[in-house]
């Protein structure tokens, strides 16, 4: 062997055991692939569940990588070929059904029982993840609607929160009067926003239990409770509450116009929460959270059930034990306080017991409102929210749809006899998301 | 022996393209969710676009579309060079300021022109509003949705045309041009009669490709409004995509990507045809 050659072998050699060494040191690799977030939430990413993960478990390497806000589509194209991510993290239960029929998910039955998930877990989520009996998804984190209004300037004006659709109206009018805008709202940067509206109107006008039956196929969504409650929702429109800018505006610039008093409340979820300590102290002003108002005949506040994300284990994957325990990490106690004090919000796993956990995000209306959409659930005194229970060309029709009656370009009654044939083609075809009896 | 040279390019163009317009054509006759096996279903998707009102609306924007960009940037960036071959002085940087936008990237100019230009809170439209004029939003009226798009898609385009025209005017004898000066023929005359017959095939290239790309935009109107207020700027791309990815109808999306391709091979027989009688004179 000449000198060049066996100088150049030992150099490789320690070259390739000092790249391979620290991978082996890490352990088995964990990947998963995450939406969009702003370097502030990857660190708290980073801080409260990837580091601790990796500390507490030194057989994995749990790697995250973030793939921006087109994340459902990379991941359907990337298990289609057999690739992705060892945790497949899924845009919603709508998505969940499909792709457990493919095969592209690994059933979880097996980690319920070794971690114990059925104590844990709130059981309508679990019931929620199962696609022919078997549990393939959890959910990340789950939301509800309700109404944020400037507390501070309530105060300044004698106003009292709603607590029935008339105060609401009545409430409305009088801000119209004072040149307030009622309702602090945009879908500029997210045009599904509008089904935030749709989903507060079915539920706190028609009722759950009507939304219930409908999406069981056992009332018809052109049934008049829907009627009165898509009438209402357009009636709100057209007398402004939902102020000039509508198609203008972001959610965070609606709920920045709330914070400084040009608009009075926000119907919206439970993830604006997260803005509340951005906008409100620098306007000194005060929020305030209540249930959404409900119409007489129906039993409130409503409290309707989102949930906008799911994780899931793939089928390919060659580390299966690896995902499934940093799921269930995901499901601790300490990792919802750590989270849920950095990041309020966004990280509410459906944990059934919240007595243990602490959380310390200046935000005692938070965890009140956390507290209070649990205690429903576990009552099964929820609402729905479409964009978790409709099949998806349903809520994508939804979507656009109700902007056409806003703008006056169709009926309540034309759109919601397209709505009805597009539900029930998607329910012949097996689309419908996993509805948990009442 | 030479024709061995056409093959990497002809591999890559049966790979990236032909197969996967195989497939896409294939799909359309197929209803997949894009997760599940497909089923086939013959002709059920092209029927159901044919009850589809929004696919005649987006099929509409279309055509607008493509009126428009016929149109306005192909006369704006004649007439401005025509202007730069005219008075050449500072042609070059005028050049560059109309090419300018065409190099930045659409994404950048879209959230650009919808946040500094049409928002009522930060843009030049919301300290108009605050000044008292009475001026809207474009993007949020179905009526100027599509016309709000097409101007900053046209803000970006026709100085590209401009610089193309440039590029071919400056290929005219300059006798020409200069005779008929001394006929005594107006800006106008010298136009219609001297420069625009001279880069005729210039035009008619630039034109067959605008009817093509404008049958395949969809950057700017899913940035500016995902085709809305209510289905108002749907064009057959956004249809495709939103069917594709937010209904999980792969299939339906493919039929619309054929009606599309139609299109694009009409305009593309046409500059075939365009080009042989170009040869051939």
């Amino acid at each position: 062997m000449k000198r060049r050659t066996f100088i150049a072998g030992t150099l490789g050699l320690l070259a390739s055991s000092a790249l391979i060494g620290p991978a082996l040191a890490q352990g088995k690799t964990i990947t998963w692939w995450y939406e969009s977030a702003d370097p502030k939430q990857q660190g708290y990413i980073k801080s409260g569940i990837i580091e601790p993960f990796n500390a507490a478990n030194p057989d994995f390497n749990l790697t995250i990588d973030y793939r921006g806000t087109e994340l459902d589509k990379q991941m359907r194209v990337a298990l289609l070929s057999g690739n992705g991510p060892d945790i497949v993290y899924t845009a919603g239960p709508t998505y969940v059904a499909p792709m457990a029929r493919a095969g592209q998910l690994l059933a979880l039955d097996d980690y319920v029982t070794r971690y114990g998930w059925n104590d844990r877990i709130l059981p309508v989520f679990l019931e929620m993840g199962k696609y022919d009996g078997k549990l393939y998804a959890l959910p990340k984190t789950y939301e509800t609607l309700g109404l944020f209004y400037n507390k501070t300037l309530f105060e300044k004006h004698g106003w009292k929160a709603p607590t029935t659709i008339a105060e609401l109206e009545t409430l409305a009018d009088a801000m119209l009067a004072e040149k307030i805008v009622p309702f602090a709202s945009g879908n500029a940067n997210w045009r599904p926003a509008n089904e935030h509206y749709v989903s507060i109107a079915l539920n706190s006008i028609a009722g759950p239990e009507n939304v219930y039956k409908a999406l069981k196929g056992e009332l018809p969504w052109t049934a008049e409770p829907f009627v009165k409650a898509i009438d209402t929702l357009n009636s709100w429109w057209q007398k402004g509450y939902f102020g000039p800018n509508y198609f203008s505006l972001s959610d965070e610039q609606s709920f920045a116009q709330m914070a400084s008093g040009q608009a009075g409340m926000m119907p919206s979820g439970t993830w604006q929460f997260q803005r509340v300590n951005t906008y409100f102290p620098p306007a000194n002003a005060e929020v305030g959270f209540v249930g959404f108002p409900s119409a007489e005949g129906v039993s409130g506040p409503v409290y309707p059930l989102g949930v906008g994300s799911t994780f899931s284990v793939a089928a390919t994957s060659k580390n299966a034990d690896g995902a499934a325990a940093a799921i269930d990490y995901i499901f601790s106690d300490k990792v919802y306080g750590v989270m849920n004090s950095s990041w309020p919000g966004e990280w509410n796993t459906p944990l059934a017991d919240l007595s243990k956990v602490q959380v310390d995000n200046g935000l005692p209306i938070y965890t009140e409102a956390m507290k209070t959409l649990a205690e429903a659930v576990g009552d099964n005194q929820y609402g729905y929210t479409t964009w978790t229970f409709l099949p998806p060309a349903t809520n994508s029709y939804l979507v656009s749809g109700i902007e056409e009656v806003w703008l006056g370009r169709s009926t309540t009654a034309q759109f919601l006899e397209q709505l009805n044939a597009t539900f029930l083609q998607e329910k012949a075809d097996g689309k419908v998301p996993a509805i948990p009896a009442r | 022996m030479h024709r061995l040279y056409l093959v990497p390019t002809l591999l890559i163009n049966v790979v990236i393209i032909f197969i996967p317009a195989l497939l896409t054509v294939a799909l359309a006759f197929f209803r997949w969710d894009g997760i599940t096996t497909p089923v086939f279903v013959g002709l059920q998707n092209f029927q159901a676009l044919w009850f589809d009102r929004v696919f005649w609306t987006a099929l509409t924007n279309n055509l607008i579309w493509t009126g428009l960009f016929l149109t306005i940037p192909i006369f704006m960036g004649l007439l401005a060079a025509t202007l730069l071959l005219v008075a050449r002085r500072g042609s070059m940087f005028f050049q560059v300021i109309y090419f300018l936008p065409m190099i930045i990237a659409t994404a950048i100019l879209a959230r650009v022109w919808q946040g500094m230009i049409f928002s009522p809170v930060s843009g030049v439209n919301g300290m108009l509003q605050r000044m008292g004029f009475p001026t809207i939003d474009p993007l949020t009226q179905p009526s100027t949705a599509l016309l709000g798009i097409a101007t900053v898609d046209l803000w970006h385009w026709w100085g590209f045309l401009c610089v193309i025209f440039f590029a071919a005017l400056r290929q005219v004898p300059q006798e020409q041009i200069e005779f008929a000066r001394l006929e005594g023929a107006s800006f106008w005359q010298i136009m219609r009669h001297v420069l625009i017959p001279a880069i005729r095939p210039t035009i008619t290239l630039m034109m067959i490709m605008t009817v093509i790309w404008s049958f395949l935009v969809f950057d700017f109107v899913y940035i500016l409004t995902q085709g809305g207020p209510a289905f108002s700027s749907e064009v057959l791309s956004t249809l495709a995509y939103r069917s594709a990815f937010y209904d999980l109808a792969v299939g339906k999306a493919a039929a619309v990507a054929v009606v599309i391709s139609l299109f694009g091979l009409v305009a593309t027989a046409f500059y075939i045809r365009a080009q042989t009688r170009e040869f051939q004179s």
